[in-house]
């Protein structure tokens, strides 16, 4: 006959037993890089993608994690400032997969920066998803990078030929860029754009990124006579002097922002009068027309949390969480060769919509995401969305 | 190339050189007394730029009364490193040379975690441009350039006219002989190392509308500060005014030949040459 210290034993013994299988999924951490350039000139590239990771790693957690195989992942951010300089991206970039073992860095903007970090990423088996529009940073030699923004590329041909068919009088147009990778790879795809439109070159120029000043530079451009300044991909402060001074020195034409990712910014920098009339192709206007119930939410989220209005960087970043989450789940497993299988097969649902991984007549692989670009134009002081063209490459898949 | 293109290029380059140079003699007049290379000089800068975002563009107080209160606020800040910093430094350039580097980092720092690191645009305190034959230059800029040149003025007169002023030359020339005369060196010291920190701060505080402020700001203004007080000669005062004119003329004017990059270099290729040719500078004392 079992005793009653033996039977207290047993359900002792079974209690136990029944809590601990009702754990069930271990749960672990997933610890995610995010690299930027978190100040100087281009820090509002950096926050927007540090602010977008936030918000996707916060509803995955309070969801109760991410659940891959049969373990359950918390999330855990660790964001390094690079200062868009390259050297400090190696470093950064060293201390993310040595130091604190991340195998996904998802988020970086400025192209110098990301051709630093790949030097690290791509021999380690490193998931590295960015903004940066370095057009070499996209190779059959780097499989593990992603871009998860629209880039010159992609952006720069549907936006001349809309402002081609649309302002007809616009012939001659300046670009200016920062004089680095980021910059000389959009005044080449911008300048290509025009040329293959018939369009005239009125200038191809660079300044020094942290520049104020740009009477100098701007002088030497209005010379030249153009019916439109492009600030291709000055980031949203610089651009913002550029009109604003460009403006002050007597410019009156159309003004185009290629790598325009913030219009709302480049209001509160130029000055509403300054920036009137910008077009840009490239940012996502979270409260416009053409965007999705989720893009308007995540909108939302963004302005009560932070105070400002999201540009297409931080939804770009959220959107790349979503993809890579989503392909880690249908992977089964969180080792980067088993997602990268995923990634390179399957769609994915993300704010864009349903999600096109493509770009290989541009890079030489599939590995930039695809959607619908809206172009925009200031108008008093608002950002007003007037055209959605879909990209080349889009159109073809 | 058109006259009008070349000489609007000049008053390009003159027109941003007044107000470096403005910072550059707050450089030198801190050497000159001190002996001490403050290469935290454009953070003085950059607190007069964020004294005139919050006076002026948040708290709406008028333009001028903000310039007189960022200098004065600057200048009390440049008194207080003074006192807490470098008066056990006088004399010693290396030391004080490192510290003021960690008093950069400490400041920027600061900064970036009290006003947060994206630029933050300062509404123009004066609106509309003025041309004149061809030329076009903004009435914000004309009034940039006219107040850096009352300030420069300011200076001349305050340092050849007053008992203070003249002190301040005379520690310049021999701190020893001038305490023998009666000068209070801790006095003159201290005034010396604020107004030098006071004429950054209005550097940054007339820039501020033009630029917009952020926590690194002070970085480029130092940069040419150093360029113009070794090229017109450490320690003078009419040195730091001469090269500071070349150093406008040239990287306007450039800018009409070369790229970015290349009129960047322009500046360092004059301290190079300067150091072989004439190491004391245009107008330094032997």
């Amino acid at each position: 006959m079992i005793g009653q210290r033996s039977l207290a034993a047993l359900a002792l013994f079974a209690l136990t037993g029944s809590l601990a299988g009702g754990a069930g999924a271990a749960e672990k951490t997933l610890a995610i890089g995010v690299l930027g350039p978190l100040s100087g000139g281009a820090a509002s590239y950096g926050v927007e993608l540090v602010r977008g990771a936030e918000i996707k790693v916060d509803e995955i957690n309070r969801a109760g994690g991410l659940r891959v195989g049969g373990d359950v992942y918390k999330i855990k951010l660790i964001s390094y400032d690079h200062k868009a300089q390259a050297a400090e991206a190696a470093t950064a970039t060293n201390k993310l997969v040595f130091q604190d073992k991340v195998k996904y860095i998802m988020g970086n903007a400025v192209g110098a920066t990301c051709n630093a970090a790949q030097t690290i990423t791509e021999p380690n088996k490193v998931m590295f998803s960015f903004v940066c529009w370095g057009t070499s940073n996209l190779s059959p030699e780097k499989p593990y990078s992603f871009r998860s923004m629209l880039s010159q590329w992609e952006l720069a041909e549907p936006f001349y030929r809309w402002v081609k068919e649309t302002h007809p009088a616009i012939k001659r147009v300046a670009a200016i860029s920062p004089n680095d990778t980021s910059g000389k790879d959009t005044n080449t795809a911008v300048v290509k754009a025009l040329k293959a439109l018939g369009f005239e070159v009125a200038a191809d120029e660079y300044y020094e990124r942290g520049t104020k000043d740009f009477y100098p530079i701007l002088t030497k451009i209005l010379a030249q006579k153009p019916d439109m300044i492009d600030v291709a991909a000055a980031p949203a402060g610089e651009a913002g002097l550029i009109l604003k001074q460009a403006m002050e020195l007597g410019f009156k034409g159309a003004k185009g922002w290629t790598a325009g990712t913030n219009p709302f910014t480049i209001i509160s920098v130029a000055g509403p009068e300054a920036a009137e009339g910008v077009w840009s192709p490239c940012n996502i206007n979270v409260k416009g027309d053409h965007v999705s119930a989720a893009v308007r939410k995540f909108g939302e989220t963004y302005e009560k949390q932070y105070g400002e209005v999201p540009g297409v960087i931080a939804v770009a970043n959220y959107a790349a969480f979503d993809v890579f989450t989503q392909a880690m789940q249908r992977a089964g497993s969180v080792d980067t060769d088993k997602v990268l299988e995923v990634m390179t097969r399957e769609r994915f649902e993300t704010v864009w919509g349903p999600l096109v991984i493509g770009g290989k007549e541009t890079y030489g692989i599939d590995r930039q995401f695809l959607y619908p670009l809206v172009i925009s134009e200031v108008r008093g002081g608002k950002v007003v969305d007037v055209a959605q063209v879909v990209p080349a490459a889009l159109r073809k898949k | 190339m058109p006259i009008e293109l070349f000489v609007q290029a000049l008053l390009n380059g003159f027109g941003l050189a007044v107000v470096y140079i403005l910072v550059a003699l707050g450089l030198t007049l801190i050497f000159s007394i001190l002996e001490i290379i403050n290469f935290a000089h454009g953070e003085f800068y950059m607190l007069g730029g964020f004294v005139t975002y919050y006076a002026f563009g948040v708290g709406g107080l008028p333009y001028l009364a903000t310039l007189v209160l960022a200098v004065l606020a600057v200048g009390a800040a440049g008194i207080l490193a003074e006192r807490l910093v470098f008066r056990h430094l006088r004399g010693k350039t290396l030391n004080a040379f490192i510290v003021s580097l960690g008093l950069l980092w400490v400041l920027q720092a600061s900064a970036q975690l009290s006003f947060g690191v994206l630029d933050k645009s300062v509404p123009s305190a004066i609106g509309g441009v003025v041309r004149v034959a061809g030329l076009v230059v903004s009435r914000e800029r004309l009034m940039v350039i006219l107040i850096s040149a009352a300030l420069i003025g300011g200076l001349y007169a305050f340092l050849k006219l007053t008992r203070t002023g003249q002190a301040m030359r005379a520690m310049a020339q021999d701190a020893d002989a001038a305490a023998l005369q009666g000068v209070d060196i801790e006095l003159v010291s201290m005034l010396g190392f604020g107004i030098g920190c006071a004429l950054a701060g209005a550097a940054g505080a007339l820039l501020a509308p033009v630029f917009a402020v952020s926590p690194t700001m002070g970085a480029l203004p130092v940069i040419k500060a150093f360029i113009i007080i070794i090229v017109g000669g450490m320690g003078s005062l009419p040195g730091a005014v001469l090269g500071g004119l070349l150093l406008g003329a040239v990287e306007g004017v450039g800018t009409l030949f070369m790229s970015s990059a290349a009129v960047n270099m322009l500046g360092f290729l004059m301290v190079i040459a300067i150091l072989l040719v004439r190491p004391r500078g245009l107008l330094g004392a032997p």
